[in-house]
């Protein structure tokens, strides 16, 4: 039987794992499309801070938003909970009191992981080394998702791993699409839309899926349809919720956390998919938010408390 | 090539004062030479590197908040003779079969005080000893169940009990890990000679645990391990043996103790029975309604429970009371009284301060004997005599006058040395030796224990919170091939 507080420091290490991983993808991925795209076109860093959602906290430390404050911000600031450093460090700390319950390989990988960011995150800011640091980061979370999914037991702590990771994903995705969409709804650049949509796919991982699935040219409703709505790729927004919504189902007392999940999908199915005459922010904004009454669904039914160890 | 030198005076554990390997160092010694300092410290280097990726440390306060650090370990093992371990092994049984007989006779009939063996001021004054453990009959009439006894060898070779540690010993993860770490080091030594394992002691820790649940261990008894938490010094080795045992490690705001003093913890499917509680939390913390009322550490309502006999604890709540440096003068008469036997290890010569005429010599001999306060651990608060100045000792003399009962003094023992890689080269260096012993319906050894080592040279301080090293520990058989399996 799991106990509450072990539930809840899983729970928050495989958000924590899935934020710095899915951060790491979308700084890379950024920085490939600043420097694929003419420097004319007005493409600047700070759709980032808008994605990770921190820019009043960004500009009390800040007082310019270039490349080298962002970056510094979402890869090494130790005063962001959010950067990939402090991500790190949080999953582990979290872990290292749940440590019993796991592989012994899973500890180790992150623990290992933890060791290279604290001793290399200033790798993460210049451009020469930063995809070096980025990949590293992506590889390992991938290497420590992979151990859990091949040597830990389908128990209750797995289970609580997986709802974390699925959520944070799911969250992570909304607010990419929210932001680039946003962004490119704004139509800054048509002649490179494509360019930009594809970089959109990217950031998720899910450009080769896409193209295997979708079979088509790219454009701003069949990307959104596939990272909102595709039902086998494992980062769309749809696939992560059936992962959270599998999770529940092997976890006891889970009706209330159930029910929000299951008020999740409904509101994702009815999230069109078309880029005009709707307001895609004020459906992500609603999907966003009902993705947030889960995770206060969990932490009312199974968390001693409801801060995290950090 | 490594030259292995031996410290003036003090009995090295490899080589003798010839320089010739002892017996049962014969392969390591040869194996030590023939790899040379340069591809020693290559193999060092790579045991640092695996202690810091499996996340194996201990916690040290510093500016009020506990920062962890790499475990410190020595690459060279230290090596005791199995026959040598054999004799050793009943000793420490012996002596601790003997120990929970006086504390079960202490918070029962106290045989031991009316018969006028053990006075009875020094119960009444002991700082260890919990009147609310009176009464209480553990199963087994065992309360420390797990022991950690410090093992020194003098210059001559002797091997001396130190002290013995019967409140919430810890080290034995270290133990288990340096072996860990040591079998890649020296993979080749492994296959050559019959180094005894130190694995299965999870195993029988796992076991003793089942075996003192209320309701037996055919019950399929709930067991958990109780810790202060994720800045107590040990928690590393709390989690570790939570997970070789297969337990949940639980912290005192996961438990609660119901109406009908049961305990319970808060599980994702709601409130679960738990039947045995291995604590490593010290008395005075475990229950706020009983001891210290601000403890938020423990439970409330863990000794009603206790009492109750609904639940089991290991160590017993009061077990410390034998721990005492105090009542270590007695283990020798303890011994004597309890089982009728003579001593099979020896106890260090102890002066009692307590006894005028024991504190009138140590208060002249100071600058010659090693003071130590009575209730004290990790090596704190001990003075000696010879390296003190002048000022240490007249404080010391001040605080022993002002509190007798607290102080008790030993002779200066030359702890022997082992070779240690200290600045790339081999030299010697002090070390001690806690085996971890297990009590229940019968008795459990560690085969040999965490030796640890003083990294400073000349230095006695082997704790780990006070710069100390570790080693691994090879009780190496040179007769029989065959494990060796102790059943006290």
């Amino acid at each position: 039987m799991l106990l509450s507080r072990v539930a809840e420091n899983l729970y928050w290490a495989a958000r924590y794992l899935e934020r710095a991983e899915d951060t790491a993808r979308i700084v890379r991925e950024h920085t490939n499309l600043i420097v694929d795209l003419p420097t004319r076109v007005a493409v600047t860093w700070e759709p980032l801070l808008a994605i990770i959602g921190s820019r009043h906290a960004f500009d009390a430390r800040f007082t310019t938003a270039d490349e080298r404050s962002i970056i510094r911000w979402l890869v090494a600031e130790r005063d962001n909970a959010g950067s990939i450093l402090c991500s790190i460090e949080s999953a582990r700390e979290n872990l290292r009191s749940s440590r019993e319950v796991m592989p012994s390989d899973v500890w180790q990988g992150v623990n290992d992981l933890y060791l290279f960011v604290a001793a290399h995150h200033g790798d993460g800011i210049a451009r020469s080394s930063r995809s070096r640091f980025l990949e590293r980061v992506i590889g390992d979370v991938l290497a420590v998702n992979g151990t859990l999914t091949s040597t830990m037991s389908r128990d209750e702590a797995f289970e609580f791993l997986r709802i974390g990771r699925n959520l944070e994903r799911a969250d992570m995705a909304t607010r990419v699409l929210d932001v680039r969409a946003g962004s490119l709804m704004a139509a800054v650049a048509p002649e490179y839309e494509d360019v930009q949509w594809l970089s959109v796919l990217r950031s998720l991982s899910g450009q080769q899926m896409f193209r295997r699935t979708v079979r088509g040219p790219v454009s701003g409703e069949s990307v959104l349809r596939f990272l909102l709505h595709d039902r086998d790729f494992p980062r769309s927004v749809r696939f992560s919720l059936e992962q959270v919504r599998r999770g529940l189902r092997a976890l006891p007392r889970a009706a209330y956390a159930a029910e929000t999940c299951e008020r999740a999908v409904e509101l994702l199915e009815q999230v069109p998919v078309t880029l005009t005459g709707t307001d895609l922010h004020h459906w992500v904004d609603e999907l966003q938010l009902t993705i947030a009454t889960v995770h206060g669904a969990m932490a009312e039914t199974y968390f001693v408390s409801h801060t995290p160890v950090r | 090539m490594a030259e292995i030198r031996n410290a003036t005076g003090a009995w090295d554990e490899l080589i003798d004062a010839e320089g010739t390997p002892r017996p049962a160092a014969t392969e390591l010694v040869a194996m030590l030479r023939a790899l040379g300092d340069h591809e020693l410290v290559a193999r060092q280097d790579a045991a640092d590197l695996a202690i810091l990726t499996a996340g194996i440390t201990f916690t040290v306060y510093s500016d009020g908040r506990g920062i962890d650090r790499a475990w410190p370990f020595d690459v060279v093992p230290r090596v005791i003779d199995a026959t040598e371990w054999r004799r050793t092994d009943r000793g420490l049984t012996q002596r601790l079969r003997a120990l929970n007989l006086f504390i079960d006779d202490l918070y029962n009939d106290q045989h031991v005080v009316r018969d006028g063996v053990f006075p009875a001021d020094l119960l009444s004054g002991s700082v260890n000893f919990r009147p609310q453990c009176l009464g209480v009959r553990p199963a087994f009439g065992v309360w420390a169940h797990i022991c950690g006894s410090d093992l020194v060898r003098d210059a001559d070779g002797t091997m001396y009990v130190l002290e013995d540690n019967l409140r919430v010993p810890s080290g034995v993860s270290y133990m288990l890990e340096n072996r860990h770490v040591a079998k890649r080091a020296f993979a080749d030594l492994f296959e050559r000679q019959s180094i005894l394992p130190v694995d299965d002691y999870p195993e029988a820790l796992g076991r003793l645990l089942r075996s003192i649940a209320p309701n037996g261990p055919d019950s399929d008894p709930t067991v958990v391990l109780l810790t202060p938490g994720i800045y107590n010094s040990a928690y590393f080795e709390h989690s570790f043996l939570a997970r070789e045992i297969g337990i949940d490690l639980v912290e005192g705001r996961d438990l609660v103790v119901d109406d009908d003093d049961r305990v319970l913890m808060r599980t994702v499917a709601g409130l679960r029975p738990v039947d045995v509680i291995y604590r490593r939390i010290d008395d005075l913390f475990l229950d706020p309604e009983v001891f210290l009322p601000d403890s938020t550490l423990g439970v409330p309502g863990l000794m009603r429970a206790w009492r109750a006999g609904t639940v089991a604890i290991a160590n017993a709540p009061g077990a410390g009371v034998a721990d005492d440096k105090v009542v270590y003068a007695w283990v020798p008469e303890l011994i004597r009284y309890y089982l009728g036997e003579e001593p099979l290890l020896a106890n260090v010569p102890t002066y009692r301060c307590y006894y005028p005429d024991e504190r009138d010599h140590v208060l002249h001999h100071l600058d010659e004997l090693v003071t130590k306060p009575a209730n004290e651990s990790g090596g704190y608060g001990i003075l000696i005599g010879p390296r003190a100045t002048a000022a240490e000792l007249v404080e010391r003399r001040a605080a022993i006058e002002a509190d007798p009962r607290n102080w008790i003094a030993q002779p200066v023992v030359e702890l022997s040395t082992a070779p240690t890689l200290c600045n790339g080269r081999l030299e010697p260096r002090h070390v001690d030796l806690r085996p971890f012993i297990l009590s229940g319906e019968s008795s459990y050894v560690t085969k040999g224990g965490l030796t640890r080592v003083a990294l400073r040279a000349g230095s006695l301080v082997v704790n780990s919170s006070q710069g100390g090293g570790s080693k691994d520990t090879w009780i190496v058989d040179l007769d029989d091939p065959i494990p060796y399996w102790s059943n006290g």
